[in-house]
């Protein structure tokens, strides 16, 4: 997303194409604006952890306490010193329906983030800005595998207020509701609170982990080895412990994240999600933006029927089950089945999470799948693919169809035998609803119809010239049936720019017959 | 295995045949994948003939020759492979089929279009050839033609390209 500083034209909207307040219109010659004053000395805290961490007790041991101290002051000093250099070299400011970024020393990055491409923003305060009053405010944007613009750090009032005016400026707002959100803006806007998970629950869901089972063991086999060793070293210890707590301590950690939990819908309707403790996040995230939702029934959960909901936004599409806690993709860290039902009713309308149907693999996957064969399935209900797989841990994943990209069918050679096929339904979040080893010809069933009602949620195809799609008028376009979808239509803003045919667009099959017209770019179809 | 109890016989590379008509990649792709499985061979044989010569180690010539033996059947397999590559343009998504062990089939709506690549390697292009590549937001769409001659790709990226910005909802 790195761009020239030059102004791009584009950038400028007709202040009356889609928002519905006049703040854009204002903000047009707005000044950079800086960080907080605070923030370098944050940022050198933060980096300072990691250097005394990198350091290690080894380092501590060998050359003295007092060396070591010198060691690290010297380090904080010149951390910050960098960090107020940064700061100084950073600068944000909204121009058009775009944030732009400024940032660095040596290598100067201007980044321009088109606010119609934001997923959800997330406001983090990491302990330190918790107690100083500041926050970090993150924008997820389809594209990067990171966050692409971390804002660090802003005062909690302007992180707030300038969120609400980014999310006003993506435009995505439903318009029907949009309607309240001017006399709100910058102010905390009216929110509907949808659910509190208790602390206790959050706990014991913890202790029920693996690695809860095993923590009494580590401890045991590092008691056991300085017992039968006899080193008692204050730094043997410590380092010991501090490996462990790499490895072992992820429930611990998980329960100062999912630390009083709230849910909550805003005055724009979108979904607004807080939990931590020593790091406090709050997530907002428009509902047409959810990419997929994942349920997940742990087996030592079962007894009390509990479950995990896990809430896919293209943003955090990083590497997949990597078991990666700096993710923010949690819907619900433990709630029960009725819970659980009225929150997907919320975020997916329509879907009913008890009453999803799921026809398992024929009995001749067995052989692929000797115990688990009846917990595979998959289903089309009316607005999500349901996919359901795993044995001892449950999981479900829902794709609501406005939502799929592309389809995939594949047929290794084992299934070929078999007449089997998977069929992935591939999302912008990173993770595909997959169907295992259905019936061959079930499978290109499945995969025609989840193309079909795709296209039929995404609703009616916005101006189709003829002369590229001769037969679309004729094509079965459920233009009914997109109203029930309201929720996930789309806002079509590029309508109206496309609403005359732009010369540039040549007729297909006129294109010169020549070779180097490969490598031209096709006509400015833009204005 | 037991006898399996289909309702239809399907062929997997060949879905709804009634209703979609796939387009082959041209035959030269053959050659072109054929010539660059020859250099890779002779790279190696380069390094083992070497190998051979300096330490007259009896693994060598076994070595050559089972690479000889492998290559021989991976060109084989080449030839069947380019000729099951297809693709299909229908009124509202692309059709791209693929794989001789592996079948895949990949289905991508225009609508989800982010970007579409052309490329061409040096051999590709001694041969007429380009690569068309459509790109969506989900990283794991698998929608790539090969051996496709430049006024066809050219003629594909246009009306993908054009198609997709009618129908723009990348998310």
């Amino acid at each position: 997303m790195t761009t020239d500083a030059q102004p791009d034209p584009r950038s400028r909207p007709a202040p009356t194409q889609d928002a519905p307040h006049p703040q854009p219109a204002l903000a047009e010659e707005e000044p950079r604006r800086r960080l907080h004053p605070l923030s370098p000395l944050l940022h050198g805290a933060k980096s300072l952890v990691v250097i005394v961490v990198g350091l290690s007790w080894q380092t501590l041991a060998q050359i003295g306490f007092e060396k070591f101290a010198l060691v690290v002051l010297g380090l904080a000093v010149a951390v910050v010193i960098f960090s107020l250099i940064n700061w100084l070299n950073t600068g944000y400011h909204v121009v058009g329906k775009e944030l732009r970024i400024q940032d660095g020393l040596l290598w100067r990055r201007n980044r321009a983030i088109p606010l119609e491409r934001l997923q959800a923003v997330e406001l983090r305060r990491p302990l330190l800005a918790q107690l100083t009053g500041l926050a970090e405010l993150r924008l997820e944007v389809v594209g990067g595998g990171k966050t692409e613009a971390p804002l660090a750090y802003l005062t909690v009032r302007d992180a707030a207020a300038l969120r609400e005016r980014l999310l006003a400026l993506a435009g995505r707002t439903p318009a029907g509701e949009a309607v309240t959100t001017p006399g709100v803006t910058g102010a905390p806007a009216l929110e509907r609170p949808l659910l509190r998970v208790r602390n206790r629950d959050v706990v014991i869901s913890q202790l029920l982990t693996p690695q809860a089972f095993l923590l009494p063991f580590g401890v045991a086999f590092v008691v056991m080895q300085f017992v039968v060793e006899g080193a008692w070293t204050f730094i043997g210890i410590a380092s010991t412990f501090t490996a462990m707590a790499g490895v072992l301590l992820q429930p611990v950690r998980r329960v100062l994240q999912d630390w009083d939990f709230r849910l909550a819908r805003d005055a724009g309707g979108r979904l607004v999600v807080r939990y931590g403790l020593l790091e406090t996040r709050s997530q907002v995230v428009p509902l047409n933006r959810v990419q997929s939702v994942g349920v997940t029934w742990p087996l030592l959960w079962r007894r009390k029927h509990w479950l995990h909901l896990r809430l896919d936004i293209a943003g955090y599409a990083g590497p997949q089950g990597n078991g990666n806690d700096k993710r923010s993709d949690r819907l619900l860290p433990v709630g029960d089945n009725d819970t659980a039902r009225a929150l997907i009713g919320d975020v997916l309308p329509g879907v009913d999470l008890l009453a999803l149907p799921t026809t398992p693999p024929p009995d001749r996957a067995r052989v692929l799948h000797p115990f688990a064969l009846r917990r595979y399935g998959a289903g089309l209900t009316p607005e999500v693919f349901v996919t359901r797989w795993g044995r001892l841990t449950r999981q479900m994943s829902l794709v609501p169809y406005a939502r799929l990209q592309s389809v995939r069918v594949i047929q290794g050679p084992v299934q070929r035998r078999l007449g089997l096929a998977t069929v992935y339904a591939d999302t912008a979040g990173g993770r595909a609803g997959v169907a295992h080893d259905r019936d061959l010809g079930e499978a290109w069933t499945l995969a025609h119809e989840l193309a079909t009602r795709a296209r039929q949620a995404r609703g009616p195809a916005p101006l189709v010239t003829g002369e590229i799609a001769p037969d679309a008028a004729a094509a079965p376009m459920d233009s009914a049936a997109a109203p029930a979808n309201s929720p996930t239509a789309p806002v079509d803003v590029p309508v109206a720019d496309r609403a005359v045919p732009s010369p540039g667009e040549a007729p297909p099959g006129e294109v010169p017959p020549d070779d180097d017209d490969v490598w031209k770019r096709p006509g400015e179809a833009r204005p | 295995m037991t006898e399996p109890t289909r309702t239809e016989v399907v062929d997997p590379l060949e879905p709804w045949p009634e209703a979609v008509e796939w387009r082959s990649v041209s035959p030269k792709l053959i050659t072109v994948e054929l010539i660059s499985r020859g250099i890779l061979l002779i790279i190696v044989m380069a390094g083992l003939v070497v190998g051979w010569m300096a330490s007259d180690f009896w693994l060598f010539p076994v070595l050559m020759a089972a690479s000889v033996l492998l290559a021989g059947w991976r060109a084989i397999i080449t030839i069947r492979a380019v000729k099951a590559w297809g693709y299909a343009e229908r009124d509202h998504d692309l059709l791209v089929r693929h794989g001789l062990l592996i079948r895949r089939l990949s289905i991508v709506p225009y609508a989800r279009m982010q970007y579409v690549d052309v490329t061409a390697g040096p051999l590709e292009r001694a041969f007429g050839l380009a690569t068309v590549q459509l790109h969506t937001a989900a990283a794991a769409s698998d929608a790539r033609i090969p051996g496709l001659a430049p006024v066809e790709a050219s003629r594909l990226r246009d009306r993908l390209t054009a198609l997709g910005e009618d129908r723009a909802e990348g998310l």
